[in-house]
């Protein structure tokens, strides 16, 4: 065991009693439950489990490196997307977007992928697959996904920013496209010292995006003809794309 | 026609919108095909006896509606009503006894409540709406009755099937087509139900609530321990989904005496034989827990009038917690623009 397990396994000791008022209008409240060596084909990582007082997910963070009380630790946040993160649908980029985050970590110092069990940004599986059957019918789901759940981030950040502070980060480098998510961050208490875009390497399943015109709406269709959805909130960019 | 909202459909979800709307200052009328307020949250009377036809009790946690249901003006609170829980099968909301559930029950009926939501309000009762239209800047809403009303919001607060079948009448092309297929792939749970009246005395059972592990009956309820002094034990049967479905087009005569049977089954040979009994039919009793949407549909229209999506689909949880927050948060959401 190193240094670095036992001040992880001192933060489960830590939060055995924690209760505190919890953040964003939902009173989120997590704990560090288990900590444990997390050996990955991307890096050596620990898995830490967290419990929160709102659901019945089990929330985790991926860390790499000593990160307690460091600064400026390159983070991302990832929403659960079963069928691209496992499957390795290619109807959303989720998949490349999690190695990726894991890769570049993974290289790194230090660093933390906070995996968020909020299956297709909290709209649930069955309903993700209710909106995928909506495309198929080639329907444009806007109200459709907003009735099915898809863009709700408030809890996920109260969740994200309690983990943070939960692990004792001084200060992160967010790595994400989506420049709002760093004052969402702010406004729980996270110091985010830079953004680091989160650029995928181009590979066939998404060099289309290289030859789409990108458009601020996000609205993509792949080679074979099938429109990716945004399920992170943060927009996909390829290594060679310009920025939207 | 500025602010002014149309809502169909008097039932919970329709009635908490409406009232947040018209408290805000907002032109409301709410229509309503049957006769009474409430929907499913249905009370009626027998000889002056109340006896609950729809849910049997009030559940939830939500503060809100907990406060909601503490404002009945005149209500009994029967609270942590049923207290005596018999049979060994889950009930119609998975969550409905469990004890973080506040449950609890009206003397004079649950229908008390939607009673009490409708107070201030202006509903037009036995009017039922064929057809909705959007118009230059609102929408009109035509009925059977002949008379055609005009606002600049229309909510819709019904069944899953009856908002479908509305939403079918706009004119093609009107936006709403991803809606109608997302809510083409849900369904709503039937419950055929019998209400049975028995002498008081005889016989009486020991419990408020039983479940009984029967492929016919989803519960029978002891609706008269709910009751002061009341003049009949009345029992309320009410069928299983699977059961009731197939049952659901034929003759009350056909579908009431098997019920009276599968509940004979369980409580003796005497329950074969009530002084009265009214059969109820109903044919959405309530949605399917796994279609369950996130929040209540808003649909914008050409010139910003929007068409609103309310009841217990539109919020997780399902019962009557879900249709009440539902309007709750449709009104809300309208009045915030």
């Amino acid at each position: 065991m190193s240094i670095m397990d036992d001040k992880l396994n001192a933060l489960v000791e830590r939060d055995r009693e924690h209760e505190c008022q919890g953040f964003g209008t939902d009173h989120v409240c997590v704990r560090i439950v288990a900590v444990a060596k997390l050996p990955s084909r991307f890096g050596d990582f620990r898995i830490v489990a967290f419990w929160n007082n709102r659901d019945q997910k089990d929330h985790i963070a991926i860390v790499h490196g000593d990160v307690i009380g460091f600064e400026d630790v390159p983070t991302r946040m990832h929403s659960e997307c079963l069928t691209g993160d496992v499957i390795g649908s290619l109807r959303c980029d989720c998949r490349d977007q999690l190695e990726t985050a894991l890769k570049r970590i993974g290289e790194l110092e230090r660093g933390v992928v906070l995996y968020l069990r909020q299956e297709g940004r909290g709209i649930g599986l069955a309903n993700k697959i209710r909106a995928y059957a909506l495309q198929d019918r080639g329907l444009d789901t806007v109200e459709a996904n907003l009735a099915l759940g898809f863009r709700d981030d408030e809890r996920d950040y109260a969740v994200a920013a309690h983990m943070l502070h939960s692990l004792g980060l001084a200060s992160v480098q967010l790595m994400t496209n989506n420049p709002d998510k760093i004052g969402q961050l702010q406004q729980y208490g996270v110091k985010v010292s830079s953004r680091l875009p989160h650029l995928l390497p181009p590979n066939a399943h998404n060099r289309f995006y290289l030859e789409t015109k990108a458009k601020r709406s996000g609205h993509f269709i792949d080679f074979s003809g099938m429109p990716h959805l945004q399920e992170q909130s943060d927009p996909v960019v390829v290594d060679g794309m310009s920025e939207l | 026609m500025p602010d002014h909202t149309i809502i169909v459909g008097a039932g919970v979800a329709g009635l908490e919108c409406a009232r947040r709307l018209r408290r805000a200052g907002r032109g409301t009328v709410v229509l309503e095909r049957t006769p009474w307020v409430g929907g499913g949250c249905a009370t009626r009377s027998f000889e002056g006896q109340p006896v609950d036809v729809g849910p049997m009790f009030f559940h939830g946690q939500d503060p809100g509606f907990l406060a909601a249901l503490g404002r009945v003006a005149g209500g009994t609170v029967l609270e942590a009503w049923p207290r005596r829980v018999q049979g060994g099968s889950p009930p119609c909301q998975p969550d409905a006894l469990e004890p973080v559930s506040h449950r609890l029950a009206f003397a004079e009926g649950l229908n008390a409540f939607p009673r009490h939501l409708a107070a201030d309000l202006d509903v037009r009762l036995q009017t039922t709406v064929t057809g909705i239209r959007p118009l230059e800047e609102g929408f009109e809403v035509t009925t059977g009755e002949g008379t055609v009303f005009r606002g600049r919001d229309l909510v819709l607060a019904m069944a899953l099937e009856d908002t479908l079948a509305l939403l079918a009448t706009l004119p093609a092309g009107t936006g709403s087509a991803s809606i109608q297929a997302l809510l083409g792939m849900f369904s709503s749970v039937p419950s055929l139900t019998l209400i049975a009246g028995y002498p008081v005395g005889a016989h009486t059972p020991p419990w408020d609530l039983l479940l009984p592990e029967s492929e016919v009956l989803q519960l029978i309820a002891h609706d008269s321990a709910k009751r002061v002094e009341p003049r009949f034990l009345t029992l309320v049967c009410q069928a299983r989904p699977k059961w009731s479905r197939v049952r659901l087009e034929q003759p009350m005569v056909e579908w009431a005496p098997e019920l009276l049977e599968a509940a004979s089954a369980e409580l003796g040979p005497w329950a074969l034989r009530p002084i009265w009994t009214f059969p109820h039919r109903w044919r959405h009793a309530r949605v399917d827990r796994s279609c369950e949407l996130a929040q209540p549909v808003r649909i914008r229209f050409d010139h910003g009038q929007t068409l609103g999506l309310a009841g217990d689909v539109f919020t997780p949880g399902g019962g009557l917690q879900a249709a009440w927050r539902s309007g709750a948060r449709l009104a809300e959401s309208l009045l915030a623009g």
